[in-house]
């Protein structure tokens, strides 16, 4: 019998008035892979990662997650379900020190296992530990002080991907993370990404930068005008030639 | 020049109530950055309930403590969520002007239930003014200012050292981000929202138990005093809320004693458009225009 997915779309659906940005897609990403969802612009990618994170609600359709139905949760419920994500535009806390924009998600990830005295005043040893190595990991245990408004953009990014795995997600939804980096700072994404997946946390990659997508996704699943078009390894996904014709053969796209 | 002394004396200690009604102001207006403007009537719904114990049932003191800081939380999360929780998305406008009308039907709903003007409320303590050389000291006025100054430390130390006070400030500093760092947004400004209102409920406690009497005037008075002394300290500061009603406290005792009581008003709005002229944000405030502008590079 098949392990359950992390997370499945059961024909999910988003409409903002006539417009169908996400139409009837099903989808399941498997425990500890890393599923890349390419397609062109405006093809209803980052709607669906708003629909998973609770953005905004669903037209139609199912989420579950774990086996369980999340599609009426409210965002903040999700997050310390097991659903954390960065954002294309970053979103951090500017005016909270780094340490505090990651402590301030420790918390969520940590409140389901604590008491209230916990939850709401202290904050134990061990969860400070792991911000401290989380930091280390993402190369920003020296801007531990600064503020967040104050970092250059290729630390607000990793600072954005840290805090969304302070939060203790199963599954983490990275919007086009290579976004404004140069080759060196994908290399060390790239890495971070694998590293993170080695640690247990499956993840869902959107991204236009096809040599990280090629070079680590383990599926890929293609959109077009808010359907799927197709899914499957790399490989095959490259040689199809309805994937071709939507997506990869509009040069400026690649 | 004893009189200048004695009159900052005891402005001090009045100020230090318009500081706590400030602190409660700027509670809600850091988080939401709206101004409820029922954020006074609230106080003095919650203080009715403490004279009506009072009155009917001879409650000590500490009871009357109690009904009215309780009284004035329910009264608080009445309005948010009547006017707060459903705009939280926009519309800052309609909020406050819906605060307006709710401050209307709390005052006369206080009213209909007192009908009375004025109610006797329990004092604070009764004992003789302490007395330093040539200057008195007021018992009920020192509780006041030692209370002002705890509660501002405390509320200081709960929004800057718990993680619930982090857990705010996140939600102050960027909503959409605190949603996604899993914090409950909603929970966090009733939170907010209880916070400020049982702040309010001890000002008003301890300035009516001064006056020993509750007027349903005391709604409106307790805005303008906290909205006065929250825009000279400083919006969204806790030490320049407490500042400002100090400041305030003793402009107001001077100019009372020196130019008579309808000279003290005319002067404390001079204050507070001198204020708004010369320093926008407030005396530790930020700057209207670059508070803006370092929320929008923290986005």
């Amino acid at each position: 019998m098949p392990e359950v997915p992390v997370l499945e779309l059961k024909d999910v659906s988003k409409h903002f008035g006539g417009v169908r940005a996400v139409d009837g897609v099903d989808l399941a990403v498997a425990r500890g892979e890393i599923l890349a969802l390419i397609g062109p612009n405006g093809s209803g990618k980052s709607t669906i990662v708003n629909l998973i994170c609770g953005l905004f609600p669903l037209t139609a359709g199912r989420i579950v997650l774990d086996g369980a139905d999340i599609s009426d949760m409210p965002m903040h419920a999700r997050v310390s379900g097991g659903v954390a994500r960065t954002f294309q535009n970053i979103r951090l806390f500017g005016q909270l020190t780094v340490w505090q924009n990651l402590w301030v998600a420790q918390n969520s990830g940590e409140q389901r296992r604590q008491g209230f005295g916990r939850r709401w005043f202290g904050g134990s040893r061990s969860a400070r530990g792991e911000v401290e190595r989380t930091l280390e990991f993402f190369d920003l245990a020296h801007k531990s002080n600064e503020l967040a408004a104050n970092l250059a953009f290729g630390e607000q990014r990793r600072l954005e991907f840290a805090r969304a795995l302070s939060a203790k997600p199963a599954l983490l939804l990275l919007d086009e993370p290579a976004a404004g980096m140069n080759a060196e700072e994908i290399d060390q994404l790239d890495n971070r990404i694998r590293k993170v997946r080695d640690d247990g946390v499956t993840i869902l990659l959107i991204e236009h930068h096809m040599e990280l997508v090629m070079s680590i996704a383990d599926r890929i699943a293609v959109l077009n005008f808010g359907r799927k078009i197709a899914e499957g390894t790399p490989a095959s996904v490259q040689a199809n030639p309805v994937v071709r014709e939507a997506y990869l053969g509009t040069p400026e796209q690649v | 020049m004893v009189d200048l002394v004695q009159n900052t004396i005891d402005g001090l200690m009045i100020g230090s109530s318009y500081g706590l009604l400030a602190l409660g102001f700027t509670l809600i207006f850091g988080v939401m950055r709206r101004l409820n403007l029922s954020y006074g009537p609230s106080v003095m719904v919650g203080a009715y309930l403490g004279t009506l114990v009072y009155v009917q049932l001879a409650a000590g003191p500490l009871v009357v403590l109690v009904v009215t800081v309780l009284g004035s939380v329910l009264a608080g999360l009445y309005v948010e969520r009547l006017c707060f929780a459903p705009m939280a998305a926009g519309a800052g406008v309609a909020s406050m002007v819906s605060s307006f009308a709710i401050w209307m039907q709390l005052e006369q709903a206080a009213v209909l239930v007192l009908p009375r003007h004025t109610y006797p409320f329990p004092p604070l303590a009764t004992a003789d003014p302490l007395a330093f050389g040539p200057f008195y000291l007021r018992v009920d006025g020192l509780i006041m200012l030692a209370c002002a100054l705890a509660l501002s430390a405390g509320v200081q130390l709960l929004l800057y050292r718990s993680r619930v006070g982090l857990a705010l400030r996140a939600t102050i500093n960027n909503p959409v981000a605190a949603h996604l760092a899993g914090i409950d947004v909603r929970t966090a400004v009733v939170f907010a929202f209880a916070l400020a209102s049982a702040v309010g409920g001890i000002a008003g406690y301890l300035v009516l138990a001064t006056d020993q009497q509750v007027t349903p005037m005391f709604g409106m008075w307790a805005t303008f005093k906290g909205l006065i002394a929250m825009m000279i300290g400083g919006l969204g500061s806790i030490p320049g809320a407490i500042l400002g009603g100090l400041v305030l406290g003793v402009v107001e005792a001077n100019s009372q004693w020196y130019f008579g009581p309808q000279v003290r008003d005319l002067l404390a709005y001079v204050l507070l458009f001198a204020c708004l002229v010369l320093r926008p944000g407030g005396l530790l405030g930020e700057a209207p225009s670059r508070q803006q502008d370092t929320g929008r590079r923290g986005a």
